[in-house]
């Protein structure tokens, strides 16, 4: 009971309650007052660094979890969830890596590159840029979301997290009780009777409940980052693909079966890029329907005792059907309030050009830019006028690839001369 | 000379047998209800195993989850030095930590393969040939919680045809090639709790083995299993069914064997039709509790093929009985029908021919396709092909004899007017209750095949986020089923031999239903069972 307490002050309370009604004072003060200053939710994006698995080796389940300086890092809900479901700590590092490398992949010819510092402790991942509101780190957020969504799915199909839902995990026994067989349902009689296959809901899922749980404030950059993770992760439960297979009489299809298929990441990327240059400004709507509280209330489980189980699954019929209930509205009145899967940002950085440490940005002083593109890496727009200079070196590429099954790539080299631009 | 029960039964019977029907129909769609979809699936994402030794081949050395080295395909690093003989890609079945049960019946495997363009690497040819090496290895929990080792269960080398399609407008650096599934295996049994696939695929120049193959991210299985809450229902409405069918089965062929006359052709074809229905029904699901059965698979095709072949050649029995042209004295036999049953005969025959190469193969070697060969895809096209166009002759046949009974029909219910009041109503009630059977095997017909449009849709239309609480397809299979149960034991009950003695005083049943004497001058012969044909017959004279 004690438990339940504890858990539900810490959702309603503000950090002080929690340091009184908690046992284990000095650990959570820590960490209740470094997440209250500091970019709240942010702070697991550190496990990327830290859970960087070994080549060849791969750390055994739960070792990650054991790192007191990835501890350190994360919420008492996120460290509750990692216990609950071994292997999913390990689970979210890959999709934090995932998503810096496709973050620096979309970046890759922008002013804002998507730099990443390797500090685990104390500063966020991607700089102090993450405390602005503006489309970058809306980017970030989408993305770190996203990529833990589809990580965690990809582990559930790996076997990796063994406490992924079966499909029917919550409507199945009501119905089979209905049919009066009369015997009690565990989960292993789920799988009997109706079959697991819910990866990515348990994904979208956790991640939800992994990623949101620093978003606490009702702040519209709160709001703007909740808004903006769930676009990630609704992004990658659309692009979820539906693939059948006959197998009825004779493999005729009177019985066809159909499952979904996990997209590849570097799709959900280019999707998440398009979003981001189509990202909707907003303002705060001060006439009160910015309601904040039913944000708050849907986060709150309706039957307490269910908290004594995994909390994952208890939460999920509720949390899947209704989104967060607040609406953003669009800065310009004439355009669409956003919807689910659009960025949202409400303030623009004054530029990328210089280097400013205040946010981390590195400014664009040396970067290589493309004197002939007529994209976003061409030299003026990259340089933001300062001019370039230009070499010509030789570079030394490999040419004519041919790829041989399994882990071969013969190439030819091929010394060309190039032109190469870089920015004063 | 008798007719059936169906003409002599009263109104107010016939309403309350249908009625009861009816709602043996609608339990049998409610049961459905409760039931799971059909078949569930899991997707298992490979693990990829490095093999250290891959010249020892043995067969008794198995990878699993908790391999030694694991490594990442994506991470180009992690993979130097490697040779595609080094490489295993593990699956366990199934995954957290369940365990399959007998009730789960049978097992699906369907390989997905990530293949992922690389700058300059563009696959030289889309239509990919693999050459797979699959082993398959069992475990079971033994009674202190934990696993008994891997056991080999089969294992072969088979060539598939992969393709895969790659946009060309989105040509970008890492991006996936559409590619087709791969089907992999069939098992006809799940009777161990965990199954192992271990899947290689080799690589060799000279050979051209797998030398098509991109660049590979992830293999995937998808795995098809039958539901336990499904198996459950399903065989318990077989339960229920079979002694039903029985029993109505021995009444009949009681009834049949009461009379003074030999059985008549109709009602061989009645028995048989029920014979093939009970042994559909009979719920052998049980014994694969206790006993490995893989050919399970093969004998439910046999068995609903043979039902299938049966109800068809009765309907065109029927209809050829009830063709109202009436040669005198000669027994009918099937041989009259040769002409019309051989499209039956040839269609089933090339289905069986063409399961016992597919499904009759996987007793022996679960991956065996019959697709893979360009010999056996036309065999097999062949054999599809000719059930088809037997199919097709078979209802052109059958709609062209409806037509011409009820073209008969009509031409005799013109005379209708001319007899007598008494017989007039006894004649236009045998038609109306001829029709009615007529109808419900319509509606039957149209029942299923709209069950089966609609499964289709809903399970192409399934969206991912929908919480629908009602498993349609589930529902529409039980419904089926028990229909078609429903259809042949009324068929049995309604066109056995009726007791009633002719000529009888008139029975006034409930003052509602007359029913009249036959006329004196019924002479039919003994072949004609349906009061109908003898009326028909008569009407030719007049």
């Amino acid at each position: 009971m004690m438990f339940v307490i504890r858990i539900t002050c810490f959702v309603i309370c503000t950090g002080v309650l929690v340091i009184f009604a908690n046992a284990n004072v000095g650990a959570e003060l820590a960490i209740a007052t470094r997440s209250k200053n500091r970019g709240k939710g942010s702070m697991w994006w550190g496990i990327a660094k830290a859970g960087e698995p070994n080549n060849l080796s791969p750390m055994s389940p739960g070792a990650l979890y054991m790192d007191t300086s990835v501890h350190g890092t994360l919420r008492r809900k996120q460290r509750r969830l990692a216990r609950e479901n071994t292997g999913l700590l390990e689970a979210i590092a890959k999709g934090a890596n995932l998503a810096i490398n496709e973050c620096q992949f979309q970046f890759r010819n922008l002013r804002w590159n998507c730099s990443t510092r390797n500090f685990l402790k104390g500063k966020n991942l991607f700089g102090k840029i993450v405390e602005k509101g503006c489309p970058e780190t809306a980017f970030i957020y989408a993305i770190t979301s996203a990529a833990v969504t589809h990580s965690i799915a990809r582990a559930c199909s790996e076997g990796a997290i063994e406490t992924c839902y079966c499909e029917k995990h919550y409507r199945r026994p009501q119905v089979f009780s209905n049919g009066n067989t009369g015997s009690v349902t565990t989960n292993v009689r789920d799988f009997e009777w109706g079959g697991c296959s819910d990866n990515i809901g348990f994904g979208f899922d956790v991640s939800r409940e992994f990623v949101d749980t620093g978003e606490r404030g009702k702040s519209l950059r709160e709001k703007m980052n909740l808004h903006n993770n769930e676009a990630g992760r609704s992004l990658v439960q659309s692009q979820m693909r539906q693939e059948c297979k006959c197998h009825g009489m004779s493999g005729s299809c009177t019985t066809r079966t159909c499952w979904m298929k996990l997209p590849n990441f570097r799709v959900i990327g280019d999707l998440l890029k398009d979003r981001y240059d189509a990202a909707t400004r907003v303002i705060a709507a001060n006439s009160g329907t910015l309601k904040s509280n039913k944000a708050h209330s849907n986060r709150l489980p309706k039957n307490p005792t269910a908290l004594m189980t995994n909390s994952i699954h208890t939460k999920r019929e509720n949390k899947r059907k209704h989104k967060y209930g607040f609406q953003l509205k669009p800065f310009n009145p004439e355009h669409k309030p956003p919807g689910v899967k659009d960025l949202v940002y409400y303030e623009m950085l004054p530029g990328f050009c210089e280097k400013n440490p205040k946010y981390g940005i590195q400014g664009t002083h040396g970067r290589q830019c493309n004197e002939t593109s007529e994209g976003v890496d061409n030299c003026d727009v990259m340089c933001c006028g300062r001019g370039f200079h230009s070499e010509e070196v030789v570079v030394v590429e490999r040419c004519n690839c041919i790829f041989h099954w399994c882990c071969e790539v013969k190439c030819d080299i091929c010394r060309t001369k190039k032109k190469v631009q870089y920015c004063f | 000379m008798p007719g059936t029960i169906l003409e002599n039964l009263s109104g107010r019977k016939l309403s309350v047998l249908v009625t009861i029907l009816v709602l043996s129909q609608l339990a049998c769609f409610l049961v459905g209800l409760i039931s799971p979809s059909p078949a569930s699936t899991q997707s298992i994402l490979a693990t990829v195993c490095v093999d250290d030794k891959p010249q020892d081949d043995k067969l008794n050395h198995w990878f699993d989850l908790g391999c030694s080295k694991k490594i990442h395909l994506e991470r180009e690093e992690s993979t130097i030095g490697l040779d595609a003989n080094n490489l295993v890609f593990a699956m366990q079945m199934p995954l957290h930590g369940q365990d399959y049960s007998s009730w789960q019946q049978n097992l699906v495997g369907e390989l997905q393969i990530d293949v992922i363009y690389k700058e300059g690497q563009k696959l030289s040819n889309p239509m990919i040939e693999l050459l797979l090496d699959a082993r398959i290895a069992y475990s079971d929990k033994t009674k202190d919680g934990g696993r008994t080792p891997w056991k080999y269960y089969t294992h072969s080398q088979t060539k598939r045809f992969m393709d895969c399609i790659f946009n060309e407008t989105f040509v970008k650096d890492g991006y996936p090639y559409d590619c087709t599934m791969v089907p992999l295996f069939e098992l006809g049994s799940l009777f161990h709790d965990y199954y192992l696939l271990n899947l290689r695929l080799p690589y060799d120049k000279k050979k051209e083995i797998n030398t098509g193959l991109g660049r590979v991210s992830d293999i995937y299985l998808h795995t098809i299993h039958m539901n336990g809450g499904f198996t459950k229902v399903w065989v318990s409405l077989k339960t229920v069914f079979f002694p039903i069918i029985l029993a109505i089965m021995i009444w009949f062929w009681n009834r049949v064997h009461s009379l003074s006359r030999k059985p008549a052709l109709l009602e061989y074809m009645l028995i048989s039709l029920g014979g093939t229905l009970a042994f559909l029904d009979l719920p052998i699901e049980y014994f694969t509790l206790y006993f490995d059965m893989p050919y399970m698979l093969f004998l439910s095709d046999i068995r609903q093929g043979v039902f299938y072949a049966m109800l068809l050649s009765f309907w065109l029995v029927f209809t050829g009985e009830h063709m109202l042209i009436q040669e005198t004295g000669e027994k009918n036999s099937l041989r009259k029908y040769w002409k019309h049953l051989s499209s039956v005969a040839v269609g089933c025959v090339s289905l069986l021919i063409f399961d016992l190469c597919e499904r009759g193969v996987h007793l022996v070697n679960p991956f065996y396709s019959i697709w893979v060969t360009p010999l056996g895809t036309n065999l097999a096209l062949t054999f599809v092909i000719c059930a088809g166009l037997s199919a097709g002759i078979y209802f052109a046949f059958l709609c062209y004899m409806i037509w011409r009974v009820f073209k008969n029909i009509s031409i005799k219910r013109s005379v209708l007017p001319s007899m007598t009041q008494a017989r007039r109503l006894h004649y236009e009630g045998i038609i109306y209750r001829f029709c009615f059977l007529m109808f419900a095997t319509l509606i039957c017909a149209a029942v299923t095949i709209c069950s089966f449009l609609l499964s289709q849709y809903v399970q192409g239309e399934k969206k991912y986020d929908e919480n629908m609480d009602l498993e349609l397809t589930s529902v529409i299979h039980t419904g089926v089923y028990g229909m078609w149960n429903v259809y042949i034991c009324a068929l049995l009950m309604l066109y056995a031999p009726s007791h009633k003695r002719w000529p009888s005083e008139p029975i006034c049943a409930e003052g509602e239903e007359v029913e009249f004497s036959r006329l004196s001058n019924d002479t039919s012969t003994p072949n004609e069972i349906s009061s109908l044909t003898s009326f028909v017959a008569k009407a030719n004279i007049e």
